[in-house]
């Protein structure tokens, strides 16, 4: 009898296990290869910010791949294109999600656009490491699955005026462009002078893609103002830049992470010293910074038309956080493993200046700037800010 | 701060004013407005670019050189897209107009993109402002209004004195008759992509010192000349002219004068209330094409 139930107990266990199968394959996940999606502009007029961020992450990805992989694991990424829209983010991360079928999501530029791809990502409880969308309301509050390894706009914004009373500011003037992206650091600007007790001496606003700011200038010049805080892409700082110029107008300009080349900028103004009292911030080193040497061989490796440039080291700092967390998720990889693994991860990059940090409290995983200026037409680290 | 924004005004019209003119060409003589013309101003500033940069010509001789390869590029534009529509309904060739901005859009970034955030080309004369009773301009500036303003008398000239451009108003106005009296439509048709390219490509040059290049500037210009075209008169090249130092004016009057936010929108504004009171624009003709 005793010997009968313990047949019954074995033969239980055997068809159990049967019946509970091989372990649950994870969506995107195979033996060879993990599908990663990137969601980002890739078409209109930002599309360059996005395809050099990508090239980045996928220079990384290809090193890793030609190395063998991760766990054995190579790293496939494909492209969907939110255009910078939020009408055409919802699509793109649907597609991404439901069509490609990919394990998890690493991109996002525009935060308008992941704004609106946001919930649909939610919903499907992927994990989503964010590359370049600023709008802190992407990970504040905490979702367990999305994480970021870009600055929060406010924080730019924070480190401007910081850097403006740093430089010996009294007088600060803002002049943002008119999108989605400017908005996202304005108020929080406005908060943080307001938390200081400053008030903006002018406060103007200028298209992305102006062809002259000369009203902007003058009003900037009858307010003014000793320092004014850009909160402006390349193309709109350019006019602004040499407007200012022309009008005799010079006040210290401190401007984002977005202003990132600033011999361009001086190239394209063509007027020597006009650039003098500007510095931009950086989440990144400089691209010609000699730690970073390596990362620009490789891009030139996979992308020979590329330029390198900080949008690239966007990518690459987020494509080592990226590989890190993988590696540490282990080869039983599952959505929730990787998500435990980005949660509690520090990761040094050579393309960032401070060390990209998660804790399971705070999915802000980044959170050091550094400040650049020309300076005998070479462009030089001037100062680092790191913000608690 | 007045002088300064009217110097501005007439600056910043003036760039407006130099697409606008190659949209007004198109159009006299085909009957239709070409929006890829935006594009082939971005392409004659890279294929400028290109020839600054990287063959290492002298300005003068790479504008030249960058209007003959519009010009080039508009022939093959009509050869391989319009001349196959030209009995297509005006519906067809909009369509066409606008599907064409998009494949020199991609043939822009893809040759053209991911080389920076913009590109420019060094100034034909030293960027730095020269002043005028005291009033900042950039050379350059006044370079581009002085070829606003000569493109315009040109074309007027050319459009009211010469035969050539009496019989591409002709072609324009009645291809039907045209052809009865022994004039090959087609190959008017042809001269016309071909110089309207040429135009934008010539208006490229010496604007993308100050406007900056990138492969998506296209829609940017042709948005404001478009605004200065309908708004001086569609098909009139006085007009455009006229039209794109209004439009610049406006901006900078209102950005000045009222919010710097209304810059990109004020012009806009002035415009449909003008068209609400004279719909055919300033120096338009109601039920004609042409001033």
């Amino acid at each position: 009898m005793k010997r009968r139930i313990l047949d019954l107990g074995a033969l239980a266990l055997v068809g159990g296990l049967f019946l509970q199968g091989p372990a649950k394959a994870e969506v995107g996940v195979t033996d060879t290869e993990i599908l990663i999606g990137a969601l980002g502009v890739l078409t209109g007029p930002l599309y360059h910010n996005g395809k050099t961020i990508y090239d980045g992450v996928e220079s990384v990805y290809n090193e890793v791949n030609a190395a063998g992989g991760i766990h054995g694991r190579k790293i496939r990424y494909v492209r969907e294109d939110d255009v910078c829209k939020p009408d055409q983010a919802v699509p793109a991360a649907k597609k991404l999600i439901h069509e490609h079928k990919v394990f998890m999501i690493h991109g996002g530029g525009c935060s308008n656009a992941s704004l609106a791809a946001m919930p649909e990502i939610v919903q499907a409880k992927i994990p989503w490491v964010i590359t370049a969308s600023t709008a802190p309301q992407l990970t504040d509050p905490v979702n367990p699955m999305i994480f970021t390894t870009m600055l929060a706009g406010w924080m730019e914004t924070e480190g401007q005026l910081q850097r403006a009373i740093d430089l010996g500011a009294k007088k600060i003037a803002i002049v943002k462009q008119k999108d989605a992206w400017a908005d996202s650091r304005y108020k929080p600007l406005l908060d943080s002078m307001k938390a200081r007790n400053i008030t903006p001496v002018a406060d103007e606003e200028l298209s992305p893609d102006p062809t002259d700011a000369t009203a902007v200038a003058l009003k900037l010049k009858t307010s003014g103002a000793d320092a004014v805080i850009g909160v402006l892409f390349p193309k709109a700082a350019t006019v602004l830049m040499r407007d200012m110029y022309k009008i005799g107008y010079r006040p210290i300009v401190v401007g984002g992470s977005a202003i990132s080349d600033l011999k361009a900028m001086d190239q394209s103004i063509g007027i020597a010293g006009s650039l003098d009292k500007f510095e931009a911030l950086a989440p990144t080193k400089h691209p010609d910074d000699p730690s970073v040497a390596k990362w620009k061989d490789v891009v030139k490796k996979h992308y020979p038309s590329d330029t390198f440039m900080t949008w690239h080291l966007f990518g690459v700092a987020s494509g080592e956080f990226m590989v890190a967390a993988l590696k540490k998720a282990g080869k039983d990889l599952t959505r929730e493993s990787l998500a435990k693994a980005l949660s509690d991860l520090s990761v040094e990059s050579a393309a960032y200046p401070g060390p990209m940090t998660c804790k399971p409290d705070n999915h802000q995983c980044y959170r050091s700037m550094a400040w650049f200026s020309l300076r005998g037409g070479e462009v030089k680290q001037v100062g680092v800010t790191h913000l608690k | 701060m007045l002088p300064f924004l009217l110097t501005s005004g007439l600056t910043t019209g003036a760039l407006y004013a130099m697409v606008a003119i190659g949209l007004v060409l198109v159009y006299r003589s085909t009957g239709h407005i070409n929006f890829s013309h935006g594009e082939l101003f971005m392409l004659g500033g890279f294929f400028a670019y290109s020839l600054i940069m990287f063959a290492g010509l002298p300005y003068v001789v790479a504008l030249f050189l960058a209007v003959i390869l519009s010009f080039l590029l508009g022939v093959i534009s009509d050869r391989l897209v319009y001349r196959p529509l030209i009995k297509a309904p005006g519906l067809t060739m909009v369509l066409a107009t606008v599907g064409f901005s998009y494949l020199l859009k991609g043939i822009g970034r893809y040759f053209w993109g991911g080389k920076g955030e913009y590109l420019s080309i060094p100034a034909i004369v030293d960027p730095a402002p020269i002043f005028i009773n005291d009033i900042p301009i950039l050379p350059q500036q006044l370079i581009v209004l002085g070829a606003a303003v000569a493109f315009m008398v040109a074309f007027a000239l050319f459009f009211s004195r010469t035969k050539a451009g009496k019989i591409m108003q002709a072609t324009s106005e009645n291809p039907t008759a045209s052809y009865l009296v022994g004039i090959r439509v087609e190959n008017v048709y042809t001269w016309t992509w071909g110089v309207g390219a040429a135009v934008a490509g010539a208006a490229a040059v010496l604007m993308t010192p100050l406007t900056l290049i990138t492969p998506d500037i296209g829609a940017t210009l042709l948005i404001k000349a478009f605004a200065a075209t309908i708004l001086g008169g569609l098909g009139s090249m006085t007009g455009a002219v006229v039209g794109g130092f209004a439009v610049g004016l406006i901006e900078q009057l209102a950005s000045g004068y009222i919010d710097t936010s209304l810059q990109e929108i004020a012009a806009f504004l002035v415009i449909m209330v003008v068209l609400v009171f004279r719909p055919a624009g300033l120096f338009g003709v109601y039920g004609q094409r042409r001033a």
